[in-house]
């Protein structure tokens, strides 16, 4: 029986398909099976920066409606045979998702992977709630700016009240990744810290994501920055993936640039 | 960089501020509408009119994208009145 992780965020844009695809990705690497599920119905773009999406032939509304079987609609991904990926149809509406047909698929595919990670539309409307409904955990993914982690405590007070667990007063765990952390911003005091942000959100962080170009020019190529050993996004991933495979892994702070961590070492010799 | 001399505040400081207010705001009224009282003494002033009234509750519901209110209103038997 596998955890089924949901990545929401709130507000859209911020790196929540981009956080799915690593993560995926990371855990397929440490040996675990895992199948990336895109739920952004009418807005599918996991199959893109997975680099799968001229292999996609049935979505996953069509899987739910009986249309398509499971087994012929999984991908497997060509970079690591532990990762399997179902896309998000293009052609419907998020609003055909229903309860039950969610509870069914993410059933089953619980029961054939170690992890199951559910990429949740933008927003908290119905798309949001299905995707959720049924896990057992989440991972809110928020910029260090003020519209990004409001709309996330919106997604996670949804979270707690509409999920399964929730409704039966049993906690969702929650974890969150502060994506495109700028370290020199943070020194200057021009950008949130990420204890401010835990602080305001009160939930346990699994990972700090620093800015990086490497994740545009990942997503050109289709193949996730995990792959790109020297990226420090892709880095950071490889950390949150073994912290999410039960590794203790020690929280790099990436909120110290060069320059700083230069200072520091030439201040001690003064 | 000195600007703690003249009492600036830098700019990360302002939105833990503005944010800490914002959301909890935000989490107050996912129950709580602003015009939830005078709401509720209407509805009891035109019930009233008609049957005896103990208490009014009302609730926001939000299910997926539709929200409803949910209005309850609970008489008080011994004041209702017959006609």
């Amino acid at each position: 029986m596998g955890i089924v992780i949901a990545v929401i965020s709130g507000k859209g844009g911020v790196g929540k398909t981009t956080a799915t695809a690593n993560l995926g990705l990371g855990i397929a690497m440490n040996d675990k099976s895992c199948i990336v599920v895109d739920f952004d119905i009418g807005q599918r773009n996991l199959d893109m920066i997975l680099g799968l999406e001229n292999r996609v032939v049935y979505d996953l509304v069509q899987v739910m409606d009986g249309d398509a079987k499971l087994k012929p609609s999984i991908i497997k991904s060509k970079v690591n045979e532990n990762l399997h990926f179902l896309a998000a149809s293009q052609s419907k509406d998020k609003t055909v998702l229903e309860s039950k047909k969610v509870e069914k698929l993410v059933k089953e595919l619980r029961e054939s992977y170690d992890y199951v990670i559910l990429d949740s539309p933008a927003g908290i409307e119905s798309g949001f709630e299905h995707t959720i409904e049924f896990a057992d955990a989440a991972i809110v993914v928020v910029n260090p700016e003020v519209s990004s982690i409001r709309d996330a405590d919106r997604a996670i007070g949804i979270l707690d009240s509409k999920s399964e667990k929730g409704r039966n007063g049993e906690e969702v765990a929650k974890y969150l990744i502060i994506n495109r952390i700028s370290a020199e911003m943070v020194e200057s005091g021009e950008m949130l810290k990420s204890e401010d942000i835990l602080d305001i959100l009160n939930i346990k962080l699994v990972g700090k994501v620093p800015e990086d170009r490497g994740v545009i020019d990942a997503s050109n190529q289709g193949k996730p920055v995990i792959l790109d050993k020297k990226s420090h996004a892709g880095q950071a991933y490889v950390r949150i993936a073994g912290r999410l495979c039960g590794q203790k892994v020690d929280m790099k702070d990436v909120e110290i640039s060069d320059k700083g961590l230069f200072k520091k070492f030439t201040g001690i010799f003064r | 960089m000195f600007d703690w001399l003249f009492g600036k505040k830098d700019s990360a400081s302002i939105a833990k501020d503005r944010l800490t207010i914002a959301i909890m705001s935000d989490r107050d009224s996912m129950n709580e509408l602003p015009f939830m009282n005078e709401m509720k003494a209407e509805i009891v002033g035109v019930v009233k009119k008609y049957v005896g009234v103990r208490a009014v509750d009302i609730k926001k519901e939000v299910h997926g994208d539709l929200e409803a209110l949910s209005i309850d209103v609970e008489l008080d038997s011994s004041a209702t009145k017959v006609n």
